[in-house]
């Protein structure tokens, strides 16, 4: 870049052609927090909270396009502050250029998708965060996230978790299971089985289920991410599906925001989230929750679910219905600034991070004085279970608790 | 309660209120896209993004009322009794 004398505005040079079309795209949305500096985000923000680096708050987030387009920057730069996001979304709820202005415009504060933008542009020019190169590489080898480690995934284990309940493969409905618990918190899937068939709800599970590429999208991996989605939507619709049932917020994301991205108008399955359908079935009578659960809990309200969709009044329905419970509420609005730290690739890339974040939302568990934190999340219950133990606080999910009441034997792995 | 493609990018007809806001869903209130054509185009909106965004601005001020305003009034009691003299706004100096 070269200034020209007398005050003039400075000559710009973006250095490449594909930064040239990445500042073109980005720079509105970067240019709506740049330019107005609110700064709301930074004590929603869960990095923000424990961190106080101002290079990895939402407004540096925007900050920085601003300044590649200025040609001040290279995504070479800054490539390693955007690992520091669990793409939580409250930054971009908060933002009153959302909150308050956001419907009325159809124009809304996007640092998630900025976030991920930039990941995407550094993993073009191949610059790699190393963990999450790994993590994906192996992610693309095995159709699955390595969420065991060294302990090998397969795609010959993809349903063992469900081996002993005699779900057919295909029909209408399909259960979709994230990696995380098909293969490591397998208490989950087999509670949501088990809860459905109670409930006398059809469902089968796919012929071959790959790893939905929702969190390849979120770490920059965007060519393996639509793969990934391309394949599932094919299986899918080999099986005859109508409707995609989801137990994870985080396929939920991925298939109602990232799969209509890719097909467009073409995506015609539907997609239930589980816990909603679960809250309709207690309401209309079809399940009734009867065995008491003596627990003091408090509701960690799922960022992908609260801060992302606004789903936050279904699961509170489902606890209200269990008996036995005392519950401890905490409203939505407060839970934005809340979170496990479990999101955005973050506890790949950084798990001392993860950490410390789901060690501060324990803290908050703590100050109630419960015994249990429910989850509606299985990427979270890893790392808050882990920081749990230390404050001898339970972390259980919302269908494994549900699934107890209405005296179902769960089974599966919750560690 | 589920999500659809066609469903969420089909929102209800509009209907005008003003010169420059159109009204779709009940107390969603739009600026009329005929002026976002030019500096700042309009983003792409699902239903569920405009009413999640709606509703949270409606939780978090009932939230902010909660927790730090000792009484809640209309507007118009904060209004002068007797109705502005000079209603073209000019002011005299």
């Amino acid at each position: 870049m070269s200034l020209t004398d007398g005050g003039a505005e400075p000559e710009v040079t973006v250095r490449d052609e594909r930064t040239q079309e990445f500042v073109a795209e980005w720079r509105n949305a970067s240019y709506n927090c740049y330019s107005s500096g609110h700064k709301f985000c930074r004590e929603v923000c869960p990095v923000m909270q424990v961190t106080r680096n101002e290079s990895w708050t939402p407004t540096a987030f925007h900050a920085n396009v601003v300044a590649m387009e200025r040609g001040e920057l290279d995504v070479a730069d800054i490539a390693a502050d955007y690992v520091n996001c669990t793409q939580c979304g409250a930054c971009e709820l908060r933002c009153p250029n959302t909150l308050f202005t956001g419907d009325f415009y159809r124009f809304r504060t996007r640092t998630v998708d900025v976030v991920k933008a930039v990941r995407a542009l550094a993993v073009e020019k191949d610059i790699h965060q190393p963990k999450w190169q790994s993590w994906n590489e192996r992610t693309d080898e095995r159709t699955h996230e390595p969420v065991l480690g060294d302990i090998d995934i397969s795609q010959e284990r993809v349903r063992d978790w469900a081996a002993d309940l005699n779900i057919p493969i295909g029909g209408e409905s399909i259960l979709f299971v994230d990696c995380e618990a098909a293969y490591y918190r397998t208490s989950v899937p087999r509670a949501v089985a088990q809860i459905l068939q109670a409930a006398g709800y059809e469902f089968g599970l796919m012929a071959e289920q790959w790893c939905c590429g929702g969190p390849a999208a979120e770490m920059g991996y965007v060519d393996q991410a639509r793969r990934f989605a391309e394949h599932n939507l094919a299986d899918w619709r080999s099986v005859g599906a109508k409707r995609v049932l989801v137990l994870d917020p985080h396929d939920y994301i991925s298939f109602t925001e990232d799969y209509p991205k890719y097909f467009g108008a073409d995506f015609d399955i539907e997609v239930v989230l589980v816990v909603e359908l679960i809250a309709d079935l207690i309401r209309d009578g079809v399940l009734t929750p009867t065995v008491p659960i003596e627990r003091t809990i408090t509701y960690h309200d799922p960022c992908r679910l609260n801060k992302r969709k606004g789903i936050w009044k279904e699961p509170r329905e489902i606890l209200r219905a269990i008996p036995g419970l005392t519950f401890r509420d905490v409203d939505r609005v407060t839970q934005w600034s809340y979170c496990s730290g479990g999101g955005g690739g973050l506890p790949i890339e950084k798990p001392e991070l993860t950490a410390a974040i789901s060690a501060g939302r324990i803290a908050k568990a703590a100050d109630l004085a419960v015994d249990t934190l429910v989850s509606a999340c299985p990427w979270s219950e890893r790392p808050l279970s882990e920081a749990g133990a230390a404050q001898n606080i339970d972390v259980i999910d919302i269908h494994e608790l549900l699934a107890e009441s209405l005296g179902i034997t769960v089974g599966g792995s919750r560690s | 309660m589920s999500y659809r493609y066609d469903e969420q990018h089909t929102p209800p007809e509009p209907t005008r209120v003003t010169d420059v806001a159109i009204t779709t869903f009940e107390d969603l209130y739009e600026v009329d896209p005929r002026l976002m054509q030019e500096w700042v185009t309009q983003q792409e909106f699902p239903n569920w993004d405009s009413l999640r965004i709606m509703n949270s601005r409606h939780d978090h001020l009932e939230w902010m009322h909660e927790h730090f305003a000792h009484k809640v009034i209309h507007g118009s009691e904060l209004l002068p009794a007797d109705p502005d003299p000079n209603p073209s706004g000019e002011v005299s100096l």
